[in-house]
């Protein structure tokens, strides 16, 4: 059954590969000493001999080296490319399409016969190849089946907005006595609008990106990071098959290139310091995703140095003052958690990739807006563990939504403790609440007497006794805690100061999502 | 060009017609605390999330005479999204005028003042928020 599922995602990634392959080919067809490109044509290759090794396709494997090897030359100028060698390149794709069709083999004789042909070639110097006579011109074959197509993501969200906008009319169903509506009429209007939102929710489905394409976003950047830090580093990416949603990945670009930046600048050692440990002398660093409930567990881990300890409590003893005896007392996740504070830096020195001191505090701010959370585990010199929590829904998040006066407010479910009727014995509890009525500048409006949500602890560990409080809230009444579409604030909204986003509800209503954190602050 | 031409506070102004994506009504906008008075709130419009503003108040500070379901020009460009409440709507005209800021012509004896998206944004963005 494993093994099934294994070989249906290497057919579904191999064949994304070779629709690509195919593209490259053309274009290096019109400039055929273009390096770079060669450099791609060989990266797809690679990646599809990587997961044929993984699923023990040793004759693919095999195929998809003998071809690399002649990449690898005119990649790196060692060689000149010739149109002849495009055309073999461009029978060893179809040949690679027949062995992955065949999950990893093929039987029919043209194929094997082609195998034999473009294999020997391939053991052939290149310059050989243009020795030979021309090829005879190949029968065009029209492309397979038409399974997949590419669609604009702004044109799925045009869709889910449109469906949406379908089902808010509901909402305007004019009331009718039970006289005026038959019974087969009221059936219809029912099933009418669940089939709209069976509808909306298979669009949503659109939105979905395997983490396996969301984790390759980064290769060429590591890549690159490596080159520019002397390291040697593999991304390997686990659980690429789980699929999340695009908007959700996509804001967890900005938030997942600091950790990989932080990984190979400050995690993976230099070769040389890494073989002298005793260790392999390519740095690994590792993407997974997996589920948990209705949570999306991503887990980015390096097998570099560790944390800086001593550079956690040199900040602790300089910028917060504190003894020697209070930084033991912290735990090793309190400890560790430091380094999500706004003004940590470990870096001695600033460089243009690494050691700005704000990477980490703005991937804590990300995640805890996406109403996720973020642990830190990291041992000397084995490595340190990045394990992010979200909500593994669309862009949606729980939301406890409460009115006060004539604004509607949201906040993450994740983040209430508990939610309390205020009563006349409460009073006392009222006064120690947040203001928010005076933050927002609500004069006269709202009692707030409704009841109190009462916060979870900061998610950022603790140190003092201040910052163990939690958080409450009055509110005139809540009207229920229930998913949200969240939607990025807008410039003019952005300056208000106080909110982290707008949240849509199920019915198309509008809440405000209120910035906790900076709430806390204002209140402070 | 085409020009679409509304009045609010005494004013009569014109913006090019292609930035007009939608005369909604019929849409409830949602309150926003900490926000210049112009500002009414927001509506949640096909997918697209909109600030909506007062004309009235944004160009003269004074009450508007809104009514309860306001007509709501709603404007997109490349730089953002506008929902603009007039006191009225006046209607389309042709004019032979290449658009700009300032540019002024007369309809029917009322001077008509043209705006871009940018220059509104630019109004709005000046305005203290969250005070």
């Amino acid at each position: 059954m494993e093994l099934e599922k294994y070989q249906k995602i290497f057919i579904q990634e191999s064949s994304k590969y070779l629709e690509e392959l195919d593209a490259e080919l053309i274009q290096v067809e019109k400039n055929l000493q273009d390096q770079q490109l060669w450099g791609d044509i060989h990266g797809k290759i690679h990646s599809v001999k990587g997961m044929a090794r993984a699923l023990s396709m040793t004759d693919l494997a095999t195929f998809c080296h003998a071809m690399e090897s002649w990449c690898k030359l005119f990649q790196e100028g060692a060689k000149t490319a010739d149109e002849r060698v495009v055309q073999l390149f461009f029978d060893g794709t179809d040949l690679l399409k027949a062995f992955v069709a065949g999950k990893g083999k093929i039987s029919e004789p043209e194929h094997l016969e082609r195998l034999r042909l473009i294999s020997k070639d391939l053991a052939k110097d290149p310059e050989e190849l243009s020795d030979q006579p021309e090829p005879e011109l190949r029968q065009s074959v029209a492309p397979g089946k038409i399974e997949r197509l590419r669609v604009d993501y702004t044109l799925i969200e045009s869709l889910l907005a449109r469906s949406q906008e379908i089902m808010q009319l509901e909402k305007t169903l004019p009331p009718l006595t039970q006289d005026q509506i038959s019974a087969g009429l009221g059936s219809w209007i029912n099933h009418y609008i669940s089939m709209l939102k069976g509808l909306y929710f298979q669009l949503a489905q659109l939105r979905l990106m395997p983490v396996q394409d969301f984790g390759e976003l980064f290769g060429k950047t590591i890549r690159d990071l490596a080159k520019a830090f002397n390291r040697d580093v593999n991304l390997e990416i686990a659980g690429g098959e789980i699929e999340v949603d695009i908007g959700l990945m996509d804001r967890l670009r900005e938030p997942f290139m600091h950790l990989l930046r932080n990984a190979v600048a400050h995690g993976i050692e230099p070769p040389d310091e890494r073989e002298k440990a005793g260790k392999a002398r390519d740095g690994k660093i590792v993407l997974k995703a997996e589920r948990r409930g209705d949570q999306l567990m991503l887990t980015v881990s390096d097998d570099g140095r560790g944390l800086d300890r001593e550079a956690i409590r040199a900040y602790l003893k300089n910028k917060m003052g504190m003894r020697q005896e209070d930084m033991k007392a912290l735990s090793n996740e309190q400890l560790l958690g430091i380094i999500c504070r706004p003004d940590f830096s470990s870096a001695s020195e600033t460089t243009q990739l690494a050691g700005r001191g704000i990477g980490m505090n703005v991937i804590a701010q990300a995640i805890e807006y996406l109403g996720g959370t973020m642990n830190i585990h990291s041992e000397p010199s084995i490595g340190t563990r990045f394990v992010i929590s979200l909500p593994l829904s669309l862009s949606i998040i729980y939301a406890v939504i409460f009115r006060l006066g004539k604004y509607t407010f949201a906040i993450p479910t994740s983040h209430v403790e508990a939610i309390e009727s205020i009563d006349s014995k409460s009073s006392e509890k009222v006064s120690e609440l947040c203001d928010l009525k005076g933050l927002l500048r609500m004069d006269g409006e709202g009692t707030g007497k409704g009841h109190i949500i009462r916060m979870r602890r900061p998610p950022k560990p603790v140190v003092s006794a201040e910052e163990r409080k939690g958080l409450g809230i009055a509110a005139d009444a809540i009207i229920g805690n229930m998913p949200l579409m969240a939607i990025p604030l807008g410039e003019l909204l952005a300056k208000t100061g106080l909110f982290a986003g707008v949240g849509i509800m199920e019915n198309g209503d509008i809440s405000l999502i209120l910035d906790l954190e900076k709430i806390q602050a204002a209140a402070a | 060009m085409d020009i679409f031409i509304f009045e609010a506070s005494d004013h009569y102004i014109g913006i090019e017609a292609k930035y007009i994506y939608r005369i909604a009504d019929n849409v409830s906008i949602v309150p926003v605390p900490l926000v210049p008075a112009c500002y009414e709130g927001l509506i949640y419009y096909r997918g697209d999330l909109f600030d909506v503003i007062d004309m009235g108040r944004l160009m003269e500070n004074e009450a508007s005479t809104l009514h309860d379901d306001p007509y709501i020009i709603l404007l997109k460009w490349d730089a953002g999204k506008l929902g603009l409440i007039p006191d009225r709507i006046v209607g389309m005209q042709w004019v032979e005028t290449e658009a700009g800021t300032e540019t002024v012509f007369n309809k029917n004896g009322d001077t008509v003042k043209l705006m871009t998206p940018d220059e509104i944004w630019g109004k709005l963005a000046g305005l203290a928020y969250g005070t």
